[in-house]
């Protein structure tokens, strides 16, 4: 018995996953449970990206969305306590109309989207970290320091819009 | 030969980013706003990488550039956050359909 | 000596100068010996250029100063055309201008103005030298325009009353309308002959009138047009009597004498254009006769003694262009001269029993003959050359002119111009009558009446010599100096040149004669015997008396119809411009806010929108690409 169901199954499995997250975090209650589902949707995600062979970039996407965004988030949350509503009050005024247009949106793309195919060339082994390190650091360095820069300017504009001013 | 073909991530990668998209447009509150812009970002990384790794040779720049995109989305989760709270000081609503302020 | 004839101008601008610039602070009273000197310069000059022409025979000479401009085809010289005829025009105009002028030093002794008096008068005199002394029509519409520039500065000189400025710019006005007539046939002069010089003019006209003489009529009939408006003929007359509110030398050079003469020298130099321009000359003839009849009807009941003589100046200019009109430009340039004497003569009296009397109208008046007797004296000299009675000047002109009417084959304007001279006589006659004679009305006035410097009242002398001798010139009829010596300046080519008849010609004398005659005894009846009495006549003659003595309503009828037409014409334009032109621009503005307002509906404010927005935006790139991916759309 070969083992090649799994893949498809590991995809089929995830792409639930993610997709039915996503549709919680649109739809659901309370921020909180949004937050956690979201948390999920990208845990998913890094599982997705192990299935592509890119585990470094799966490695970075736990790391980064499941662990910092996802906290930034909770933080945000906890921040801005709301009084409870009504769930009908959760959508937008503009709800149809912008229903509308993502749905005209995703028409044509989803049309497209099936379509791609891949070459037929093998699979490579070894994983993606030695090509994506030395990629980084040498052809795309300068971006890479820009990259840095901008992390240190939004740190310090996140810490200027919430200072108190002290009277 | 991988059985699971390259349209198929791209449609999971379509799908995610669609339903992001709505939810931009269509739930009230700020910070599950941002958590949608997440969510698009997210997929916008999956094609990426399904890409980069897929179609034809494998290119490593489809990763490299996901690696930025991961510290533009840290940025920006970061900013925006800070942006909800100072408008939460001014007046303690994260609904944006009551941060009409710049009406006019 | 001819080649100094530029001084004859010269010296009057000169004067001009002088006196404005220096006038004010300076000069005061001196500015008018100043201005005196200067014309009777230029007079002594115009003296020895007449004496030079005398030998010099036919013809004429050109003095070229230099040439002022040249356009294309068109060449402008700064020209005098010294002949018999701008001789004589200059000689009289330069010493009936120095004589005024000599009289204006005491008439305007006390006014605070007198150095600007002095400074437009010898300015007037340059222009009026200027008009009649140029040899083309361009340079001579310059002298055209400056007298009525001039016209207009003096007769509003006293300005501080409303009347007087408002004279000015009626008359200035209708002179304008006179002046848009010159204009057009200077134009097409120029058009039809290639030049607006008078000699080059006059020798293509045989020419042209072989080739197109409808548009001969036309320029002879537009520069009529500027004639009338000058000269104060039908219908641009009315701006005359108006004009009598500058002082009365003013009156005296400038509406008897010089700047309403113009149009008289006009149609006289451009003979040969006329001549030969079909019915022009009969619309002239026709004008000036009905004009002469006209005036002479409203001066019967004038009661303002310059009114009256304005209106005898208008109806004796009507008679300088009725003998234009039959074909005589001799009589009339021979008119032109005498009545210039009498008339100044009869305006300069009238200012000395206004500066007697410190008043104008002639209820107020009476008696004054003991008190002024100098004045008294020339003035019925001058009223008998009015009249024309022989040997007085104005017989052998004025009949002259009504002789010829006859013989040239126009009974009808030879009927008008003897009842006009019954008219003329009659109120003449009573002006005088009024003024000097019977029992002194104004007691007040009367006491106070005292006769003029000797600085006023010898001028009087002079002029009054004047219109006595002046008409010799023209003894005998037909074969005077006069006529010998203007001929070759107003010939025409092919004229039939008829001997005198002697025995009509003293019949129609004495024809005239006893219209005028008539005239007098009525008027004496009327004012010294009181039979009939003149209340009760006015009283009979009711709707007439009416008419004459509100001047047919004319004034009116302007103001309503051509005045009217003007501010209809305004009001037009004024709402067009606040309604059209402005409401344009408003409603633009409107509906600018209008779009903005309805643009700014997007800026809702709600970020959310914006996001939507952005989709949408999206939408339409993603159907766009799709759309030149599946070949829908050309690329």
């Amino acid at each position: 018995m070969t083992l090649d169901f799994l893949e498809p199954l590991l995809f089929a499995v995830l792409a639930a996953a993610i997709l039915g997250a996503a549709l919680a975090v649109v739809l659901a209650d309370r921020v909180t449970t949004s937050a956690l589902f979201m948390a999920l949707a990208f845990l998913n995600m890094a599982g997705m990206f192990v299935l592509l062979g890119a585990e470094t970039i799966a490695a970075f996407q736990v790391l980064i969305y499941v662990g910092a965004i996802t906290v930034l988030i909770l933080y945000g949350v906890m921040f801005t306590p709301q009084s409870p509503r009504a769930y009908g009050l959760f959508f937008q005024k503009q709800t149809p109309a912008g229903a509308l247009i993502a749905a005209l949106a995703a028409l044509p793309v989803m049309a497209i989207a099936f379509s791609f195919r891949d070459s037929g060339a093998p699979p490579q082994r070894g994983g993606d970290l030695v090509p994506l390190g030395s990629s980084i650091f040498t052809d795309f360095a300068f971006a890479f320091e820009v990259a840095g820069v901008l992390l240190l300017a939004a740190t310090i504009g996140a810490i200027a819009l919430v200072r108190r001013e002290r009277p | 030969m991988s059985l699971v073909p390259l349209g198929a991530f791209i449609a999971v990668s379509a799908a995610l980013f669609f339903i992001g998209l709505g939810g931009v447009l269509v739930r009230r509150n700020a910070i599950v706003i941002l958590m949608c812009v997440e969510l698009m970002l997210n997929a916008a990384n999956l094609a990426l990488v399904a890409f980069s790794r897929r179609l034809g040779l494998v290119d490593e720049r489809g990763s490299v550039f996901v690696v930025f995109v991961f510290v533009v989305a840290a940025c920006e989760v970061a900013v925006g956050l800070a942006i909800v709270l100072a408008a939460y000081r001014n007046r303690p609503v994260i609904d944006v359909d009551q941060m009409a302020e710049i009406r006019g | 000596m001819t080649e100094y004839v530029w001084l004859i101008p010269g010296l009057p601008l000169a004067a001009f100068a002088l006196n404005l610039a220096l006038g004010r602070y300076w000069l005061g009273r001196a500015t008018g010996w100043i201005a005196s000197a200067a014309v009777g310069l230029a007079a002594v000059l115009a003296l020895l250029v007449f004496f030079e022409t005398l030998g010099a025979g036919e013809g004429g000479r050109t003095v070229t100063l230099y040439e002022w401009f040249g356009v294309g085809d068109l060449r402008v010289p700064v020209a005098a055309l010294v002949d018999p005829l701008s001789a004589a025009m200059l000689l009289t105009v330069t010493s009936i201008s120095f004589l005024i002028h000599v009289y204006s030093n005491g008439y305007m002794a006390h006014d605070r103005g007198i150095h600007r008096f002095f400074s437009w008068m010898p300015l007037f005199v340059f222009f009026m030298v200027l008009l009649v002394m140029a040899d083309n029509y361009v340079l001579m519409f310059v002298g055209w325009e400056g007298v009525g520039l001039c016209s207009y500065l003096l007769i509003g000189f006293w300005f501080e009353r409303p009347e007087p400025y408002v004279a000015a710019k009626k008359a200035f006005v209708m002179n304008r309308i006179g002046d848009w007539g010159f204009t057009v046939a200077m134009i097409l002069t120029f058009l039809t002959f290639g030049s607006v010089a008078f000699h080059e003019v006059f020798a293509q006209v045989p020419e042209v009138h072989a080739q197109d003489p409808a548009i001969l009529t036309a320029i002879a009939l537009l520069f009529f047009l500027g004639a009338t408006g000058k000269s104060a003929q039908l219908p641009l007359y009315s701006w005359l009597p108006d004009a009598m509110e500058g002082p009365t030398p003013v009156s005296a050079l400038i509406h008897a004498a010089t700047m309403v003469t113009a149009g008289v020298y006009l149609v006289a130099r451009s003979t040969p254009l006329f001549a030969s321009a079909g019915p022009a000359l009969l619309v002239v003839g026709i004008v000036g006769a009905l004009t002469a009849l006209f005036a002479a009807t409203i001066a019967l009941v004038q009661v303002d003694i310059k009114r009256v003589m304005a209106y005898s100046t208008v109806s004796q200019l009507g008679y300088m262009f009725l003998a234009l009109g039959v074909g005589a430009p001799v009589a009339a340039i021979f008119h032109l001269v005498t009545h210039a004497f009498f008339k100044a003569l009869l305006f300069l009296g009238s200012g000395s029993v206004i500066h007697a009397t410190e008043q104008q109208d002639m209820r107020k008046m009476g008696g004054l003959r003991r008190k002024l007797p100098v004045t008294y004296w020339t003035m019925l000299v001058a009223g008998g050359a009015l009249a024309a009675l022989p040997p007085l000047a104005g017989f052998w002109s004025k009949d002259e002119i009504v002789g010829a009417a006859f013989v040239n084959g126009y009974p009808l304007l030879w009927g008008i111009g003897v009842f006009t001279g019954v008219l003329t006589a009659f109120y003449v006659t009573r002006a005088l009558y009024l003024t000097f004679h019977g029992v002194p009305r104004d007691q007040h006035v009367y006491e106070h009446a005292h006769e003029s410097p000797a600085v006023m009242t010898i001028p009087l002398v002079l002029l009054a010599g004047g219109a006595v001798l002046a008409g010799f010139i023209g003894f005998p009829p037909e074969a005077g100096f006069v006529h010998g010596f203007l001929e070759p300046a107003v010939a025409v080519e092919g004229a039939e040149h008829h001997a005198p008849d002697y025995l009509i010609l003293a019949g129609l004398a004495a024809t005239s004669v006893v219209a005028g005659l008539i005239g007098i005894a009525i008027g004496l009846a009327m004012y010294a015997r009181r039979r009939p009495d003149p209340a009760a006549v006015a009283r009979a003659a009711g709707l007439v008396y009416t008419l004459l003595v509100n001047k047919y309503y004319v004034d009116e009828l302007y103001d309503r119809r051509a005045v009217g037409l003007f501010h209809a014409a305004f009001g037009a334009g004024w709402a067009f411009d606040v309604h059209i032109i402005d409401g344009l621009v408003n409603r633009l503005g409107w509906l600018m806010g209008l779009v903005g307002g309805g643009l700014r509906r997007a800026q809702t404010g709600v970020v959310g929108n914006y996001a939507l927005s952005i989709v949408a935006g999206l939408v339409l790139l993603i159907l766009v690409y799709g759309g030149y991916a599946a070949g829908v759309f050309q690329r």
